[in-house]
């Protein structure tokens, strides 16, 4: 058998090719805009801040009884990282209000990074749906 | 005695909430001006209202989440007397420099900020209106204080890597004209 050599570009690549190829689809990480320093109001919950929407695709969502997970292509994740100029996956979703599904807003309550060669190409979150 | 129960997430109490809040904020600070966390990009004291956040903040170590939790109404008197429960969760994990070895004396440290911040005299302040900063208004003095008891501690809890703790306090204030 000859020798398996992916590098970590190429596991990304494959990564986000089985998730559309599995039915993946767009989600919304929804981000709120950053803190007015000294602003009483908005510690007080007077005010509440802007929230802006960045797109997570592609994404494989799956409710079940007992978890609500949603595994997000690494390569999406970095794009957000980058563009909103994070310093990590970890601290992005830290600070998100949460994902947008179906026009349902999930809150984030951990997430994994699947990686291979030191490089994530996927990420697995659980979400806490809303209580109704 | 006429005791009612009042829902703590409502408006009628919340002048006094927001006074205690910014009362404890402040001399939190003064005692530790490093006490800080950093919410949505800012710096700014470690203490925070839980219900005035995003639940994402929920859990941030090194600070000082206030929960307001019961509140009761004794309309017997002129003014209505409001006493609010208010819980102080805290949690540390000590520092990574030390490897985490020193968080039962950071969780000590927080109890002693905590401490000099509530049962430092005086226990009152002049309750105040923040209402108009939602306008970009000013803050209005009211004609009533804000007054505290001296702060519990509950046990210490281990939460994984960090030990946690939740102290207690009761705030209380007379109801205004309007406020009720």
């Amino acid at each position: 058998m000859g020798d398996l050599l992916l590098c970590g570009d190429a596991v990304v690549r494959s990564a986000d090719a089985l998730l559309r190829a599995n039915g993946g689809r767009a989600a919304l990480l929804r981000m709120p805009a950053p803190a007015v320093a000294g602003n009483d109001a908005e510690q007080l919950g007077l005010t509440a801040p802007q929230f802006q929407d960045a797109e997570l695709s592609p994404v494989l969502f799956q409710r079940a009884e007992s978890a609500t997970t949603l595994l997000v292509s690494a390569s999406a994740v970095m794009a957000v990282v980058g563009s909103l100029k994070f310093n990590s996956a970890e601290v992005l979703f830290e600070t998100a209000a949460g994902v947008v599904i179906d026009e349902v807003l999930y809150a984030i309550v951990s997430s994994v990074a699947s990686v291979w060669d030191g490089e994530p190409y996927s990420y697995c979150l659980t979400l806490r749906a809303p209580d109704r | 005695m006429a005791v009612s129960r009042l829902e703590a997430s409502g408006g009628e109490v919340q002048n006094a909430k927001d006074t205690f809040y910014e009362l404890l904020r402040s001399r939190i600070a003064a005692g530790n001006p490093e006490r800080t966390i950093v919410v949505r990009g800012q710096t700014r004291p470690g203490v925070l209202v839980e219900e005035n956040e995003l639940v994402t903040t929920a859990t941030l170590p090194d600070c000082f989440r206030l929960r307001w939790t019961a509140a009761g109404v004794d309309t017997a008197n002129a003014l209505p007397l409001v006493a609010l429960g208010c819980e102080i969760l805290y949690e540390t994990a000590g520092s990574a420099g030390n490897g985490g070895m020193d968080r039962g004396r950071a969780l000590a440290a927080m109890d002693a900020e905590l401490t000099a911040a509530i049962n430092a005299s005086p226990q009152f302040a002049a309750k105040q209106n923040y209402a108009g900063l939602a306008s970009g208004g000013g803050v209005v003095a009211m004609n009533t204080n804000v007054w505290w008891g001296n702060v519990v501690f509950g046990a210490a809890v281990v939460k994984s890597d960090r030990v946690a703790r939740t102290a207690t306090v009761t705030v209380m204030s007379y109801e205004e004209a309007g406020e009720l």
